[in-house]
């Protein structure tokens, strides 16, 4: 089965992008598929992101929103499909169960693109300040003064002036989710992706989380992010994309997936999650 | 009694020094020997991967006594010959490599996916990921049952009275053998053995308010993922 919907690229320039806008999206997915171990979770989905579009990935669990999600910078290996950057095919080769990159491509394609975990993942033996320098200095090559003038510019950004010298452990969920969104933040990317940041944080702490990225949305930030904070995914994204079984089954402007959803799975899904 | 004590203790002062000594030219030689033997068992490319594993399950399997023949009187049939001391420090030191390569490997695979992942996301690359990240957790995770091993090793000297080099058991045994006080001179070189080892756990201890940080430390990676 495959009820990939693609979405065809817009015709009309995208607002805030340059004299380019319309030549090629940020991000192209087409078709991708991923398995594990034979059993495919993900069959076929395209989805094109243009620059400065916030997207919200939603869908019951185990809808592959997450496999998606960590295939575009292949966290997981796609079985087969294609993801273009700018127009241009990623050729990502990746060792160690996914993690780290055995091709020079796929380094820089990382570069370019941040991500943010449920987990954080943040360094445990590193400040915040220190977890924010490191990649400047070890993946980007800046130099030490400019990437510590850098972290302290972006844990400023999220909020976290004073908490520089903190360990993670000494941190709250929600300092720790903006510290690593810092992080990211500070290797320029030219797009940011969320794996449902907010679900393992209660839910004061959560709130501090999804400002953060209200904010960044807000300041033309190219995000997509896995979610199950409806709220955000109404009020923040442009646009909504409702997976399920590993196929999108319906996508559009936020409004209209939320509040009128056309599927008669997605008016399940949202009914029940806003029972609640 | 008490003069019989006062009369073995100089005796034995100087095998405890040889135990330590021992001890330490062991570690020095079998600390990098296991840390190699974990990377290779865990990272290298397929053969060397596995002669690491054999190494490491041949080190563990083999008594310790056996290795110490081994080195001392099987190696000079192979025309190389050492005297006791080198001999059974390299033994020692072979055994400890194997034992903490077990103890390293287990550090490393307690490492978090996630830290690799985050890693491999900002791009760094395998070595810089290993050095900045991923070793300084796993050490951090060995250190109490590395100690637990030198522990070990520390009473594992004693075996090398075996191929006679002068250590606290040799001394104590020797000692015996001329005065008749076996009872004697065997509880106190088992005393002078838990005197070193109660005081090397207190001076961790003392040295390891580090040990707080790290329990501190682990509360960041939450369980699960």
């Amino acid at each position: 089965m495959n009820f990939s919907v693609h979405n065809t690229p817009l015709d009309t320039p995208v607002p805030g992008t340059g004299s380019t806008a319309g030549t090629a999206p940020i991000l192209e997915l087409r078709d991708i598929r991923i398995e594990y171990k034979g059993h495919e979770v993900v069959h076929g989905v395209s989805l094109t992101v243009q620059r400065g579009e916030v997207i919200a990935l939603i869908g019951p669990s185990g809808a592959g929103k997450s496999s998606l999600l960590r295939s575009i910078n292949f966290l997981e290996q796609p079985s087969a499909g294609q993801i273009l950057v700018n127009g241009q095919q990623v050729q990502g080769q990746a060792g160690r169960r996914g993690a780290i990159a055995r091709n020079k491509a796929l380094a820089t394609h990382r570069r370019d693109v941040g991500m943010v975990f449920q987990q954080f993942n943040l360094f445990p033996h590193l400040t915040a300040l220190e977890n924010v320098v490191l990649a400047q200095v070890h993946s980007l090559g800046r130099n030490k003064d400019e990437a510590v003038a850098r972290a302290r510019q972006e844990l400023a950004h999220v909020g976290l002036t004073g908490h520089e010298d903190k360990y993670p452990a000494k941190c709250s969920g929600g300092q720790q989710q903006r510290i690593a969104i810092a992080r990211a933040l500070a290797m320029d990317p030219q797009l940011m992706l969320f794996d449902e940041p907010t679900s393992s944080l209660d839910p004061e702490l959560g709130v501090e989380v999804l400002n953060t990225m209200k904010r960044l949305a807000s300041e033309g930030m190219t995000m997509l992010v896995v979610t199950h904070e409806m709220h955000f995914a109404e009020d923040v994204a442009d646009r909504v994309v409702f997976m399920a079984d590993g196929a999108v089954v319906e996508e559009g402007p936020a409004e209209q997936v939320m509040l009128h959803p056309a599927s008669e799975r997605a008016k399940t899904f949202l009914s029940a999650v806003r029972g609640r | 009694m008490i003069e019989s004590v006062l009369a073995m203790v100089p005796e034995f002062i100087p095998g405890l020094g040889i135990s330590l000594l021992v001890t330490i030219a062991s570690l020095v030689l079998g600390l990098p020997l296991g840390i190699l033997l974990a990377l290779g068992s865990l990272f290298a490319a397929r053969p060397l991967q596995y002669t690491c594993i054999g190494l490491i399950e041949l080190g563990r399997g083999i008594p310790g006594l056996i290795m110490l023949y081994l080195v001392y009187f099987g190696l000079p049939q192979m025309g190389v010959v050492m005297d006791a001391l080198p001999a059974s420090i390299i033994a020692l030191g072979l055994m400890t490599g194997a034992y903490t390569a077990e103890i390293f490997v287990a550090g490393f695979r307690a490492v978090p996916q996630g830290q690799w992942e985050a890693c491999g996301t900002l791009a760094l690359s395998y070595w810089k990921s290993l050095r900045l990240v991923i070793l300084p957790q796993a050490i951090k995770i060995v250190v109490p049952p590395l100690i637990g091993w030198t522990i070990m090793l520390f009473q594992a000297t004693s075996l090398a009275y075996a191929i006679s080099v002068p250590e606290l058991m040799s001394r104590a045994y020797n000692y015996a053998s001329v005065t008749f006080e076996y009872a004697l001179a065997f509880t106190l070189a088992g005393l002078m053995y838990l005197a070193v080892t109660l005081l090397g756990l207190w001076l961790f201890r003392r040295v390891g308010g580090r040990r707080r940080s790290l329990s501190a430390a682990k509360v960041a990676v939450p369980a699960g993922a």
